[in-house]
Parts: C-alpha cells; structure tokens; sequence
C-alpha cells in the first residue's frame, strides 16, 4: 500500500538519505532501526512532507507522486489517510486530551462534534486515557501525554501510522505503557512504520525491520530473521554493540 | 490647603473627569481595538513570511517606530490638510494612535507567535489541518495569550498617551485641565488632579489585567488542579 522509491535528501552538503527504497503492505508493521543520525527520522519526515525531498517518489494506493513536486493538495489528501506520532509529542498545549484527538476530525474532516467526540472517546479508552480527556497536555505524563498522541492518530483511521522514535523522550519506568499501547495496536491490524531504538519491540512486536545506516538502507527483511541472522557483517556490528549496552 | 484651593480641585473634579470618560477612554478603546487587528494581521503576515508583504511590513514598523508619537499626530492633523485630507481631531487621534501601537503590538504578537513549538504546527498538518486552520485554532490562542501582559502594558501606556491629543485639539482630560488652570492659575494642584485621574484610569485597566491574565491561564498551566 505505500512505497517509497529512491529517496535521496541532503541537508547543505550533508547527503542524509541516499537511494532509499522500502516498501509496506497492509498490516505490515515495519520497525526501522540503525545509529543515530542514519536519516531514520528524515525518512518519515520526507514521507510525509515535513521535510521536502531533493528527489525520490511515493507510491500510495496506487499513485505515484514525485516527492520534489508533490502539490499541497496531494499532501493534504494523503495526511488525511495518514497518522504521524512524534518523539515529543507535539500536543496542542491549548487544548485537552479529548480535544486534542477531535481536532483532526472536527476541523480537517468536518465530522459532527458528536460524533467525533464519541470515536475519541473510544481512542482515549484504547490508550487506557478515558478519564483524562479533560486534561491538558501540561498536566499529563510523558507517557500519557504520548499515549494520548496515539490515539489522536488512531481516531482519524488512517491507513498507515508513522512513528518517529515515540519512546526516546520518555523516562524509563514510562515506556512500557507507551510500548504495550503500541504492541496492541500492532496487533489489531494496523500498518505502521516506526522509527526506533526499542530493539525488542523491533524483534518481537513487528513483522519487517529495516537496517539503515549513514543515510541508506543496509538490510531489510523479516523481524526473527534479521535479528538472528543477519546477512550484512554492518547488521551484525551494529545489533553486538546494541546488546552489548544491555 | 487653603479652602479656595479646595473648591477648585472638588469643582474641577468633575470638569476633568468627564472629558475622560467621554472623550479619554472611548478615544483609547477604539483605537486600542483597531491597533490589535492591525498588530495580528502584522504578526501573521510575517510570521508566514509572505515576501513583498513581510518588507511592507517591515517598513510599517520602522517608520512608526522610529518617529514620535506626537509628531505623527501633527503629521495627520496639521500636515495632512496641505495635501487636502482634512480630518476631524478625534479621528485622526484615533488613526494616529492605533496606527501606532499596532507597530509596536505587532512586534509582540510576532515573537509570541515564534515561541509557541512549531512540533505543535507539524502535528496540525499530519492530522490533517490546514496552515489557516493550525494559525487560527493551535498557534494564535496560543501567542494571544502570551502577549498578553505585554499587550495590557500597550493598553495602559496608551491611555496615558491619549493626553498628546490635546496638542492637536481633542478635548480630553489633559486639555480640559489646561483650561481650568488658565482660569485659576493653580498649576501644581490640578496637574496634580488630573494626574491622580490617569492613575486611576491605570489601575482600574491593571485590576482588569489581572483578572484577564487568571481567565486566560486555563490551559492547565499555573493553577493547573491535578487529579
């Protein structure tokens, strides 16, 4: 359902993704891992336009569109079937949990408030928030807050939900609440691609892992099977000096 | 304090006070209103960096606030009929005085907007809103409310400065005191007076301030009650 192909981006002189191609089917959840500052993040900036590609396409159902001249149309109906989670969060501080999450049904696809109340209450109560939706970001957790992210991109039934690293600006003894909300969603079907450093959600939750570094892709394939055997000496270095930190 | 003194101060009390209440205050609300819309539109266009807009912008502020006050006054009142713009003294305090703050508002209301997370505008995009809709509802309430002790500091500093209209002969508090001490000639007392009055006027806006400043903490901020 979606497809990224030759991705290449650079920051001034720095090449930050070179020739990056990946494909994800529906249900797939595709985790990317790999050293900080391997153009993990700029990929789903890129996909999703925050970050403008020098070159490259996206094919989502079935269309394909150049990322260096995707028109603000075309990124405004694709964001609508898309969901982005963030490392830190970015809530709207002027605005509650509950309203937080029918921002994008209310305003963006001009749902009846009643309705879009009903539908975030259900993605508060998923993330287990039900009786913090009058809250606001401030008066939230890390976790909380986060959880309450995921169920602002859930409400909106995208066909794809990226995650960028939601667990690194979290404090420990937090990440696990984010991370069983993330297993559960994983496992009622929803396809996501997701950035991270969690190498145990990598191994055990998702179904694909992409191994990149310096700015291209090293190695992708099924989960078990790039954890226990992996075909690249550099997929190899990096997982020993990952488990050697454990 | 002699009993003549005395008298002319309770008399003029009035005298002063209304010419502030008719002319003062409406003279400050709505230039006040229309300086905040000029100030907003200012900020915004800036803030979205909207090319040839931004340097006329940038202009705007320079000029206004790089000349005085009063000399913008004389400028629109005085001047302007040379060129055959004859403007009655009300309104051209008015267009001078909002035309003014809302150079300096401007300033302000664009730096609030720089300091609200722009994660904050990238979130409103990937749920799918628009750059018009994630200013209106996400960024502005935001910037709004920080600005706001600063734009009250604007407000107050405006009524004071509403009394530079008696050069161009708006008939407000400071002019209508001038006149009561050219008949009694008791310069210390009612400058004094009329100076108390200003005070007045400011601490009534600084209370209302204050009550402003507790609505608008509402996003669970300071007094935030955690469960």
């Amino acid at each position: 359902m979606l497809e990224v192909k030759h991705l290449s981006k650079s920051f001034d002189q720095l090449q930050v993704l070179q020739d990056v191609s990946l494909h994800v089917s529906r249900g797939d959840v595709t985790a990317i891992i790999g050293p900080s500052g391997g153009g993990k993040t700029t990929l789903l900036r890129c996909i999703n336009f925050l970050e403008k590609a020098d070159k490259g396409q996206l094919v989502f159902e079935g269309k394909t569109y150049d990322l260096e001249s995707i028109t603000r149309k075309d990124m405004a109906a694709i964001r609508l079937k898309t969901g982005f989670v963030f490392q830190s969060f970015n809530l709207f501080s002027n605005k509650t949990a509950i309203q937080n999450v029918m921002e994008g049904l209310v305003i963006a696809r001009h749902m009846p408030k009643d309705a879009a109340r009903e539908i975030s209450m259900r993605a508060l109560d998923q993330v287990g928030l039900r009786d913090r939706a009058d809250h606001y970001p401030s008066q939230l957790s890390g976790g909380q807050q986060q959880r309450v992210a995921i169920a602002r991109a859930v409400a909106t039934s995208p066909e794809i939900i990226y995650f960028d690293e939601p667990t690194s600006a979290l404090d420990p003894e937090l990440i696990g609440e984010v991370l069983a909300v993330m297993r559960e969603l994983a496992q009622s079907g929803m396809t996501m691609l997701v950035v991270t450093h969690e190498m145990r959600f990598a191994r055990d939750v998702s179904t694909r892992t992409i191994f990149m570094e310096n700015g291209s892709i090293v190695e992708q394939g099924d989960s078990r099977q790039l954890f226990s055997e992996p075909r690249e000496q550099r997929t190899r270095d990096f997982l020993r000096t990952i488990s050697a930190e454990r | 304090m002699t009993e003549r003194l005395w008298r002319i101060l309770v008399e003029s009390f009035p005298k002063i006070l209304l010419p502030g209440l008719k002319m003062t205050l409406p003279l400050t609300v709505i230039a006040f209103a229309i300086a905040m819309v000029i100030a907003t539109v200012v900020a915004l266009i800036q803030f979205a960096h909207i090319r040839v807009l931004t340097q006329i912008c940038r202009f705007y502020i320079w000029v206004i606030r790089g000349t005085p006050l009063l000399v913008q006054l004389f400028v629109v009142f005085y001047g302007l009929p040379n060129v055959g713009v004859r403007l009655d003294a009300f309104v051209a305090a008015v267009i001078v005085f909002s035309i003014n703050e809302g150079a300096y508002a401007a300033e302000t209301i664009r730096g609030a907007l720089e300091s609200v997370p722009a994660g904050q505008t990238e979130a409103g995009y990937c749920v799918g809103m628009s750059y018009t809709q994630i200013m209106w509802r996400i960024v502005l309430p935001q910037a709004m409310r920080t600005a706001f002790p600063s734009l009250s500091n604007g407000l107050i500093a405006m009524v004071k400065d509403t009394s530079l209209a008696a050069n161009i002969t708006v008939m407000e508090m400071f002019m209508a005191t001038q006149r009561i001490n050219a008949r009694y000639y008791e310069p210390l007392a009612l400058y004094l007076e009329v100076a108390l009055i200003y005070l007045l006027f400011s601490t009534v806006l600084t209370y209302l301030q204050g009550i402003g400043e507790r609505k608008l903490d509402s996003y669970g901020g300071r007094h935030a009650r955690h469960a």
